[in-house]
């Protein structure tokens, strides 16, 4: 006979303003095998949580139910109280009588008879319940971050600073990401360079960061403490042992006009090549697409010249495996192409802005090259047609952003900031010009941000306009914006020599591939989710893999920084412990009656199911039953739920519970 | 015509405008059609469809007429072409309106005493150009291609807007025409008003708004380099063709702006003024001239800006 006690909680008046507790008590003390029963004020704080501990021991309880919140909200403390005075903590369930009851009913005695239900059904869980010891699992202390940005490169920096080993993967032949691309930084305007490249160079000197560029995540296998993850080193074209980083081979490469990616092509460079002059590392890569060797076989004027020996054409990809105890996503964000709709996408193009077609129409961070001291024009503003300095620039915010006819229902958050940098620098470099913003709103929440966007406003002479820009026109040498000032109430007409786009921040290309592989969620727009937006910012629902920077949502500097050094930490404390503890609330398999269909492999959102063969003793093969990896599983029971011949169980929500609990109703 | 492939056939709803205004449009699209071999039948009995004034005066009203069109085209066989743009966008506004609807279409449907025809395709004569008759068998059956002949095409504000309505092209960057264009050998100019509104239905209470929209068109079209316009509207054409003395006379002065400059920043001034005559064309008046259709058969005769001397020019009569 079990001895159950039951606590139900008023919860302040969140549930005993619907719920009348004192009646749940009652009923809850007449259910069979219930030896106490009692409710409290407040079950969660210190004198209720010794309430249950009393309990526990004066009436010998061997099983818990307290009626109250969520578990996701206080489970944890009510089985640590619980643990103290004895009791296996799997032994303590919540019966969830506010989220479920009291806040969505009106009708008090319907409420409280909904109430009683509850906690009925969850006492007949618990006595059917076992107790469960938590699972342990080692560490591998070495960590694994995607992505050589600035939210990469503080994480990987924070991880090996403490001491434990870091891969360091980035896709580019060069880490440092959007930020070494730009100018000055708001809102303090210091050089961007001159922070991220020594930042760079330490990661590329660090004893404690394997770094690999020019190299992609292939595959992710494992769990939190023991993941696997295959690398792919795409051929470089050039050893990177032998390079000494001379740039010979570039200066000779006879194909000199290849667009600059890092420039946002308006600047040009050679097929073999580095990104940009302060590259980590300063080891070239040879573009197949653009080598003349590569298309024709006929040129090799690279090898020819490398003294080292660097050059070799017949590098082909290489694949490693790097077994790591945590992984740090930092991939970051791509810019919106405001051309006319991409192909297969939700999102529509602006053709009515030009971008493509009007040569003097760029994007924001093509004004962060050209305004750049290692820019494609070293640092003056001209503008892409003529090389002319524009005497008028019309910056348009909100393109793409917030349009949810567009397809982006989201502010970019950082374009605001940014576009009033880009009127001041505009204004230091060409004294006599005049910058125009068409915006909606002026969203300058942060540390010196609004002050700096009133210091544009205000000192430096931007003229703000509130109002969308209709369209775009070429007129001769000017484009025609057409626009419409609402403060005002006129239609207002600006003939520019330069239209800048502060397009919209979006995921980076591949982003929903690269979460397949990892097993993490995205939303609807390919950015990372959070497991909780408030208590658990920087983790993933799949443990063992946090995020860093723009990959989750659009982010600034500060705060790509701030969140690389906390997904730093949460992996610190990882690797604080030699074993890891984990919720022992996981599938397990009979083998004995597993017939090996695997149903439960197709369906298990963790992959947490493998393969398991059943050999007798000469070693034969008898069968293939399903295994689920207790490391890996989530605890969903959704395999429970599929199993076709009853042979999955999860750990605390046995069919025998579950049956229990049904019948008791 | 592919053997075995069934011919297409039509029905049709010209509009008061193809049958007054713009009499050449009507000629133009019989003969093309024709000389296409496409089978093009008039709806028996249709009315006006209430334009552009009606749904600001009565909007039951406007649905109505529409609807009532929409079950004569019923009579028919064949999905309903279009070549006016107003009743283009009236009819297919009326089918997506009172799909959406349930009483609205209710009200109507006791208006019109029978069922309102909202699956009847309505197509714009573009659309039967460009998409069904095809653009690769539209350049096979050109006989005379319009080498030479730069052309602005003026798409107007109802071919493609709003765009969940007409669903003809992309309603911000649309090429249906500039595609046609290519295909009947004539050089689609780059410019920059192809959407811009000319003013429509004010030509009668508010020429003066016309003026300066249609010039700001004209202006344009002229500075791309083009010969010529294209239209696929006849109030389009109206305010463009017949206009074009007025507009001179208005703006024929060098430039100064358009909407005014609250900035006064500085404009391009002193550029002499481009004061060329623009022929404003319809699509199936261009399109029957590459078919090899005579020209006398075309209505070049009954527009106000004349032709003629530039299709001679480019040696097309």
């Amino acid at each position: 006979m079990s001895r159950i006690g039951v606590f139900v909680c008023h919860c302040g008046e969140n549930i005993s303003r619907t719920v009348d507790v004192e009646q749940v008590a009652r009923a809850a003390g007449k259910i069979s095998g219930v030896a106490y029963a009692c409710d409290y004020k407040y079950m969660c704080s210190d004198p209720g949580q010794n309430l249950l501990k009393k309990a526990v021991s004066e009436h010998k309880l061997d099983g818990v139910v307290v009626a109250a919140c969520s578990p996701r909200m206080h489970e944890k403390t009510f089985r640590k109280a619980a643990s103290a005075a004895g009791l296996n903590p799997y032994l303590c369930d919540m019966a969830n009588i506010r989220e479920h009851c009291s806040w969505v009913h009106e009708d008090k005695k319907l409420a409280t008879s909904k109430a009683s239900d509850i906690v009925k059904l969850m006492v007949e869980r618990v006595k059917k319940g076992k107790s469960l010891a938590p699972i342990t699992v080692p560490v591998t202390k070495r960590a694994l971050v995607i992505g050589g940005g600035i939210a990469g490169i503080q994480a990987a920096l924070d991880i090996a600073d403490a001491g434990h080993q870091v891969v360091l993967v980035e896709r580019e032949p060069s880490i440092g990401g959007h930020m070494a691309q730009l100018s000055e930084t708001f809102p303090t305007l210091d050089c961007s360079q001159c922070i991220m490249t020594p930042k760079m160079v330490d990661v590329a000197n660090h004893p404690n960061i394997t770094l690999h560029t020019f190299s992609e995540v292939e595959k992710v296998e494992g769990y939190i403490g023991n993941f696997q993850v295959t690398l792919k080193h795409k051929a470089r074209s050039v050893n990177e042992s032998k390079c000494t980083g001379c740039g010979i081979c570039m200066t000779k490469c006879p194909k000199k006009k290849i667009p600059n990616e890092f420039d946002q092509g308006h600047g040009l460079r050679t097929a073999i090549y580095v990104p940009f002059p302060q590259a980590v590392p300063n080891t070239p890569v040879i573009d197949r697409e653009n080598c003349t060797m590569f298309q024709s076989g006929k040129c090799g004027v690279c090898a020819k010249v490398c003294g080292p020996g660097a050059v070799d054409y017949q590098q082909e990809d290489r694949f490693s495996v790097e077994a790591v105890g945590a992984v740090v996503v930092a991939t970051g964000f791509k810019l919106y192409s405001i051309d006319r709709k991409p192909e297969d996408s939700p999102i529509q193009g602006y053709g009515e802005f030009g971008y493509g077609a009007i040569p003097d129409v760029i994007d924001g961070m093509t004004f962060e090259r050209l305004a750049s001291a290692s820019g494609p024009t070293g640092g003056k503003i001209l503008r892409p047609s003529d090389g002319k300095e524009p005497k008028q620039v019309v910056f348009i915010q909100c393109v793409g952003s917030r349009a949810r006819e567009k397809g982006i229902s989201y502010c970019s958050k950082v374009c605001c900031m940014y576009t009033a940098k880009h009127t001041m620098l505009y204004h230091h470099k060409v004294h006599d010009g005049q910058a125009y913003v068409f915006f909606m709103d002026a969203r300058t929440p942060g540390k010196g941000y609004d002050e700096f966007w009133r210091r544009a406003v205000e000192e430096e002479e931007a003229v703000y306009i509130r109002g969308m820009v209709s369209r775009l026109y070429q007129k001769g040498e000017k484009i025609v914006v057409m626009g419409s000032d609402i403060q005002v109430g006129v239609q207002v007409e600006i003939e520019a020599d330069l239209v800048v786009l502060a397009t919209a921040v979006q995921a980076q290309d591949g982003a929903d591939q690269l979460a397949q592989k990892l097993g993490i969620s995205y939303d609807k727009y390919n950015f990372y989710s959070e497991a909780h937006a408030k208590l658990k910012p920087v983790e993933c629902a799949t443990a063992g893999i946090y995020l860093a920077g723009a990959c989750q949502g659009p982010k600034d500097i500060p705060d790509t920084v701030s969140q690389a050094s906390a997904a730093a930490a949460k992996v610190m404390t990882l690797f604080s412990k030699d074993q890891l503890e984990r919720d022992p609330v996981v599938a397990k398999v009979n083998e004995k009656y597993c017939v090996g269909c695997l149903a439960c492999k197709k369906v298990c959102p963790y992959g947490a199911v493998e393969e398991k063969e059943i050999r007798d003793r000469q070693g034969n093969l008898v069968k293939v039953v399903a295994y689920v990896n207790p490391g890996v599983c989530g605890g969903c029971g959704t395999c429970q739920a599929t199993c076709p011949s009853k042979s999955v169980e999860l750990d605390g929500y046995t069919d025998e519970q579950i049956m229990a609990m049904i019948e008791s109703l | 015509m592919t053997p075995g492939k069934k011919r297409l056939n039509y029905s049709y709803y010209p509009g008061c405008s193809l049958h007054a205004s713009g009499r050449e449009y009507d000629i133009s699209t019989r003969a093309l059609f024709k000389a296409l071999n496409v089978g093009l039948k008039e709806v028996p009995d249709w009315f006006c469809c209430g334009a552009t004034p009606a749904h600001n005066v009565d909007e039951l009203l406007s649905l109505s007429l529409c609807a009532k069109n929409l079950s004569l085209a019923e009579q028919v066989e064949g999905d309903l072409a279009v070549a006016c743009a107003a009743c283009f966008s009236r009819l297919k506004t009326t089918q997506h309106h009172l799909k959406e609807d349930e009483e609205k279409r209710k009200q109507v449907e006791t208006a019109i005493a029978g069922p309102a025809a909202l699956d009847k395709p309505v197509k714009h004569i573009l659309e039967i150009l460009a998409r069904e008759f095809g653009l690769s068998k539209l350049e096979e059956s050109v006989k005379k291609p319009l080498l030479g002949l730069k052309v602005a095409s003026y798409y107007g504000c109802l071919l493609t807007r709003p765009p969940e309505v007409p669903e003809l092209d992309d309603c911000e960057d649309p090429s249906i025409m500039e595609d046609i264009l290519r295909a009947l050998g004539a050089e689609p100019v780059k410019w920059s008003h192809r959407m811009e509104c000319c003013g429509a239905n004010f030509t009668l209470s508010r020429p003066g708004v016309v003026l300066k929209l249609s010039n700001a068109i004209l202006e344009s079209a002229r500075l791309a380099g083009a010969d010529c316009i294209m239209v696929a509207c006849p109030l389009c054409h109206g305010n463009l063709d017949i206009r074009q003395k007025e507009i001179k006379d208005a703006y024929g002065a060098p430039d100064s702006t358009l909407f005014g400059n609250i900035f006064g920043s500085e404009l391009q001034q002193g550029a002499p003024k481009d004061q060329r005559d623009l022929p404003v064309f319809y699509i199936t008046q261009l399109a029957a001239l590459a078919m090899g259709v005579p020209s006398g058969n075309l209505g070049f005769e009954s527009v106000i800006t004349d032709p003629k001397p530039l299709l001679r020019e480019k040696q097309l009569l």
